[in-house]
């Protein structure tokens, strides 16, 4: 075997022989262990900048400092209930953009009329940057849970009528034949049919949905500035405690993570069939 | 004999549909927008007798895929009629002449592009027409799994149809359409798609499952071979637009199987065909060229 590993269409993870007796350096060398060890080494050279230029920490604290920091916020400083209550936020409108995108989606591919109806109004909120709404929709909704679930749903909704369309759009006209053929109802149609074959592509807008809800939310709590972490954020960059919005950035980050990853996973258990 | 395992013998028709398809003076003209008229179908008549499969061979653009569609009810003709008939005499011992109008008889299609659900499994595939139709799900997964042997693919259940060959989706197509039991099976070029070896493997086999369905088959195909291998009937269209410009009875000696291409009248035939279609494609080109 070539001690070539790099994964890829021509790695055969079937054929491969396992490797008990492969040098440490080499598997080191594996892309996986590269990525962390790449993060691993930035920290450690960030840490070590630090101490040796003497920076002052209220410009770049130690990242050892920050998770300190990062430790005291959630032990005694109630992080979680911000953290909780952005979650719930993020997700809460995410869901109800979800029902209510796919359902339209659904209802505009298959309805001219309603297409013709809703599409003008899409062609312009949806490019319109949803943050310009956060002053109207607080003189409408006040600073409360309905505003930040409007916020949130907006994001999501767009992208998600928008691929859906698309999605169902694509679907091989072939295969809505084949189905009437068989004698599926209209109903039958878009159940069997057409929604499965828009998965992939209202996928798509979900992964550009949630990640404009989550923008979205971060920064409605930070012009509101109450409970969640965008307020913790803006609160303690306005008292110059650098440690702390370092640590709420990483909650943020670790966050994008985690929702990528789920998504990849769901992605990836919902599209077996195109894989091989 | 048929080098194709048979598992049951060929006696055991099942769903035997007595309706005949009239095609009365049926045409298809597609308005377009730069003034000049598409026409999809001239006017065609003919009869698909029942338990009878009759090919429809043609030129391309000729119009036969359409006229399937005709038949199956997906297009409207925009002339003529098609009238679902049971015809009194032939067969039964009292002879009612005079024919009765009945409703459209079951049918399923397969398709040359093979139209499998890519997201399903190939028994979930072929068990689709029964899920939709309300069957238990022990049932119609026996069911499908039952028509899935029949078409030589046990084992296969469980895979996507992008993990089989060409030929082996078609089989799934096959299998779908005819675990339906239906009474009038429509072939839409369902080789067409595929190399010229599996195309001969799958024409036997399925000249084998169409024999021992009994049912009512319409064959559209652009093979002569094919046509004369399957068909009880076999009309040539002419070129576009397309009208019946014979209809040639084949009554070459069941089962039938590459062996049957050696028989003398199996030339004869195929000579038949082959001299009628070569001027309607010659013809065909021209306009086509004119075309474009």
């Amino acid at each position: 075997m070539s001690p070539d590993t790099t994964a890829g269409p021509l790695a055969s993870p079937d054929t491969a022989p396992a490797a008990p007796s492969r040098g440490l350096l080499a598997r080191l060398g594996e892309p996986k262990a590269l990525s962390w060890i790449a993060v691993a080494v930035v920290i450690l050279a960030w840490e070590l900048a630090v101490i040796v230029l003497q920076l002052n920490p209220i410009y770049l604290p130690r990242p050892s400092r920050i998770v300190v920091a990062l430790f005291e916020m959630f032990r005694s400083g109630g992080l979680a209930t911000d953290l909780i209550a952005t979650l719930i936020r993020i997700f809460g409108g995410f869901f109800i953009a979800l029902a209510f995108g796919v359902a339209l989606g659904v209802w505009m591919a298959v309805s001219v009329r309603v297409r013709a109806i809703a599409d003008n109004f899409i062609a312009a909120l949806y490019p319109l940057p949803k943050v310009t709404l956060i002053p109207l929709l607080i003189i409408w909704l006040g600073t409360g849970g309905p505003f930040m679930l409007t916020i949130s749903m907006l994001g999501a909704f767009f992208p998600v009528v928008i691929n859906t369309v698309l999605g169902i759009s694509q679907c091989d006209q072939g295969l809505v034949l084949a189905a009437r053929d068989l004698g599926a109802s209209r109903r039958q149609i878009i159940r069997m049919v057409l929604l499965p074959s828009a998965i992939p592509s209202i996928f798509a807008g979900i992964r550009l949905g949630l990640g404009v809800s989550i923008i979205l939310v971060v920064a409605a709590e930070m012009v509101v500035g109450k409970l969640g972490l965008g307020a913790r954020l803006y609160l303690a960059g306005q008292v110059l405690e650098t440690e702390q919005v370092f640590a709420v950035l990483i909650v943020l980050a670790t966050l994008g993570i985690v929702v990528t990853k789920v998504q990849d996973a769901i992605d990836v258990r919902l599209g077996h069939w195109r894989v091989n | 004999m048929s080098p194709v395992p048979s598992p049951a013998p060929a006696a055991a028709r099942t769903a035997t549909s007595a309706t005949t398809i009239a095609v009365e003076a049926v045409g298809l003209t597609f308005p377009s927008k730069s003034g000049e008229p598409t026409v999809a179908l001239g006017e065609v008549s003919c009869r698909f007798a029942p338990g009878k499969v009759t090919a429809i061979i043609g030129p391309s653009g000729c119009g036969k895929s359409t006229l399937l569609q005709i038949v199956r009810g997906f297009l409207a003709p925009t002339r003529g009629t098609l009238r679902f008939l049971l015809l009194g005499g032939d067969g039964a011992t009292d002879a009612a002449a005079t024919p009765r109008d009945v409703a459209a008889p079951h049918m399923a299609t397969v398709w040359q592009a093979f139209n499998l659900f890519p997201w399903r499994t190939v028994i979930d595939n072929v068990a689709f027409g029964l899920e939709v139709a309300g069957v238990p799900k022990a049932e119609r997964l026996a069911r499908a799994r039952k028509a899935l042997a029949a078409v030589d693919l046990g084992g296969f259940e469980q895979k996507y149809p992008r993990q089989l060959s060409g030929g082996m989706r078609q089989r799934v197509g096959i299998a779908r359409a005819l675990v339906m039991e239906p009474e009038v099976l429509l072939l839409d070029e369902p080789f067409g798609a595929l190399d010229a070896q599996t195309r001969l493997v799958l024409q036997e086999q399925l000249a084998t499952l169409v024999e021992r369905s009994g049912t009512t088959a319409i064959l559209v195909t652009h093979s002569i071979e094919e046509a004369i291998l399957l068909a009880d009937t076999i009309l040539v269209m002419t070129a576009r637009p397309g009208r019946i410009a014979a209809e040639i009875h084949d009554d070459l000696p069941h089962p039938r199987s590459m062996a049957t291409t050696h028989d003398p009248r199996f030339a004869a035939l195929f000579d038949r065909i082959y001299g009628l279609l070569r001027q309607e494609v010659i013809r065909a080109m021209a306009t086509e060229g004119g075309d474009a």
